[in-house]
């Protein structure tokens, strides 16, 4: 999808000013947070398996040509057809040209994160083909025409009277013409639509959590079923997956699947989990004729040769945007891409470039919440601190901030001039502000002070020169 | 399209700053037990008999379970929790469940795949494991995989002694299958179908079954 991070800042104030949202991000926010630390709570070895998790990927990673190789071969042996996209454009079409030779014309997709990222259902619409998306929130968000809001709950910034009114919509055309009001019903009707969808499709897509390499196994998780009916029911089944997710063994994988359901939605284990090797063997009586692996690097074999190799221990679990004050306070759309939140605005800007994304790293309050939740222990606030140094030196970003940033490098690194600065800063405020002991307004920094805010003023002493006087035993 | 393959392998390659690793250091990394070269983390289970502790993690998500002392009970209990149900005593069956007296429990089976027309459908796990209350199921002509989330009501069969106490050692006896490998699919099942999606608010049934009986067979 065309990147709309730019418009960031305008996105972010439509946000907060979109009441509905504001609703619907109120109710996600402690209820994911609180699920969560009560599963790991629960799970005394929780601390262990994340250590083992970052040794399991850190490790694949180095030697990551290895296990691809591994697993290809694997896939192969079991009957199935692998496919190496090194762009977003070659995955787009690798993924058309099956469905052409299967003479598809019905295609079902599970949620699939990479399937967003490189834009995999335009380009199916595009080429005739009817898609539709199978998971609930993934499905309600395709009749909004709308990207996801959040990697694990898409639709989480609708209300269950928008999700009715577009089923309304939606729905007639099957005879389904009631308004309706309740979530049992709402989801009834949508799996009603559903099954009808799952039986004639020709084609199943899904993304991959795991790809196992001994076996030539793709794994996917999923609450409500709906992966397995795409990827058991059509003659066909495609796995779109990162070349990231490769695991040397299964026993790899369960160690991360013992993080994925505690970190995304506070579940021991995920309903439905789904390991997939090949297409249906002889004498089977269902399954797939064919099966085909599509494996996308989009960027992120340069990642693994930069700063940013440990964002590709990511296991999509989406604990970072629910543990996000920012995320919190706007939701996923105004991060403009398919990835929202501290992950996405470590991949979005790497992924579309720093001119079109700049705001994204800088849209953070280095809080720590992200990387302290973050079962593969990702740097989250380390690398958009990164990111941020990268668009300086790129001489990206606005020039007032730039030049401010100059002259406050040039402060720091005069510690004489600095300390003799800031102490008569700090009398002549404390002076200015007299006896209120703060401000009201001051020039140059006006949105500061709107919606009734005050500026604190300072008291007179740097925290320097009291340090000092009380490290002489003074204080 | 060998050519994306050594494309993508040679940017890897690159960015790690090396060659293609020799037959030597391959075969090491082979020879390794996993990424970590290690035993798996097992993270220790509450106290109780496996059955007891498998119940816990099944109730935890909605499931249900009843104990049978032999598997000539299956179709009784079938037509029991059919009746409890209000349903019909009509159901799918797994071909590897044919053989039970069906008829006498007054139950009419469509025996072999669905293609959702049936409300109920019973199936054989594989085995079941303790950590999580969780079934594993294999494809196969003797289990079909649409039975396991077609029906409205799912019907699971797991003998006591196939259940272990964490994954790993569902994984060592599929590895000691040996030539047969990996099935096509390999179904770890927790509880029945649900999804948040909505406002998440928790709606079971979400595609798959709304229901999971599990009948346990010493």
């Amino acid at each position: 999808m065309e990147p709309l991070s730019h418009a960031f800042k305008e996105r972010s104030i439509w946000a907060l000013q979109d009441e509905t949202l504001q609703v619907a991000l109120n109710r996600a926010k402690d209820g994911f947070a609180v699920k969560r630390a009560t599963a790991v709570d629960r799970l005394p070895e929780f601390e262990a398996l994340r250590d083992r998790a970052v040794a399991i990927k850190d490790h694949t990673l180095e030697n990551l040509d290895h296990y691809l190789e591994r697993y290809a071969d694997a896939v192969e042996r079991s009957g199935g057809k692998v496919h190496w996209a090194s762009s977003a454009e070659d995955a787009r079409r690798i993924v058309v040209d099956i469905c052409r030779a299967s003479g598809a014309r019905m295609i079902t997709k599970g949620k699939s994160m990479v399937g967003e990222e490189v834009g995999v259902n335009g380009a199916l619409e595009e080429a005739g083909f009817e898609v539709v998306e199978t998971d609930l929130g993934e499905y309600i968000i395709q009749l909004a025409h709308e990207p996801p809001s959040h990697i694990i709950v898409p639709a989480v910034h609708k209300t269950r009277g928008q999700i009715a009114e577009l089923f309304h919509q939606n729905h007639e055309k099957y005879g389904l013409t009631r308004k309706l009001a309740e979530v049992p019903e709402m989801v009834n009707e949508a799996r009603q639509v559903l099954r009808g969808k799952y039986l004639a499709a020709d084609v199943g897509i899904t993304g991959a959590n795991f790809l196992i390499a001994e076996s030539g196994t793709s794994v996917i998780v999923t609450n409500e079923g709906n992966g397995d009916l795409t990827c058991s029911l059509p003659k066909v089944h495609i796995v779109t997956a990162g070349i990231e997710k490769v695991v040397p063994t299964v026993e790899d994988a369960s160690t991360l699947l013992r993080l994925l359901g505690r970190s995304a939605t506070g579940q021991d284990m995920t309903t439905y989990t789904t390991f997939t090797t090949g297409p249906k063997r002889p004498g089977d009586t269902d399954g797939p004729e064919e099966y085909h692996v599509v494996l996308i690097d989009n960027g992120r074999t340069t990642m693994l040769g930069d700063q940013f190799r440990e964002m590709l221990r990511c296991i999509r679990c989406g604990a970072c945007m629910n543990h996000c004050p920012v995320y919190g306070a706007i939701g996923g759309h105004a991060y403009g891409w398919v990835y929202p939140g501290p992950m996405g605005s470590v991949l979005t800007p790497l992924a579309v470039g720093l001119k079109e994304a700049g705001n994204l790293p800088n849209a953070c309050t280095l809080n720590g919440h992200c990387a302290e939740v973050c079962p593969v222990r990702i740097p989250l606030p380390d690398l958009l601190r990164t990111l941020r140094h990268r668009e300086y030196q790129l001489r990206l970003g606005l020039k007032p901030m730039r030049w401010g940033l100059a002259a406050w490098v040039w402060f720091t690194t005069h510690p004489r001039i600095y300390r003799l600065g800031t102490r008569v800063q700090a009398r002549m405020l404390a002076l200015l502000a007299g006896r209120k002991g703060r401000f009201r307004r001051m020039p140059l920094a006006g949105s500061w002070f709107r919606g009734g805010r005050d500026l604190p003023a300072p008291q007179g002493e740097t925290f320097m020169a009291v340090w000092q006087r009380r490290q002489r035993g003074q204080g | 399209m060998s050519g994306g393959r050594e494309q993508v392998l040679a940017a890897i390659r690159r960015s790690l700053g090396r060659g293609a690793l020799g037959a030597d250091a391959r075969a090491a990394l082979d020879a390794r037990r996993g990424a970590t070269d290690s035993e798996p983390l097992l993270p220790k289970l509450p106290k109780g008999t496996p059955a007891q502790v498998f119940r816990t993690g099944l109730e935890k998500v909605s499931g249900t379970m009843s104990e049978l002392t032999a598997l000539e009970e299956v179709p009784g209990a079938v037509a029991g929790y059919l009746a409890g149900h209000g349903l019909a005593p009509e159901t799918a069956v797994a071909p590897s469940l044919e053989a039970l007296d069906w008829a006498g429990a007054g139950i009419a089976p469509s025996v072999g795949p669905t293609r959702g027309g049936d409300f109920a459908g019973v199936s054989q796990a594989w085995r079941g494991v303790a950590e999580s209350g969780s079934l594993v199921l294999l494809s196969g002509p003797e289990n079909p995989t649409s039975l396991n989330f077609l029906p409205d009501h799912h019907i699971v069969v797991l003998r006591a002694q196939d259940l272990v106490s964490h994954l790993e050692q569902a994984w060592a006896a599929l590895r000691e299958r040996g030539e047969k490998g990996w099935p096509r699919t390999v179904n770890v099942i927790t509880g029945p179908s649900r999804t948040a999606d909505i406002e998440l608010t928790i709606q079971l049934g979400a595609h798959g079954p709304r229901s999971l009986h599990v009948l346990l067979v010493d």
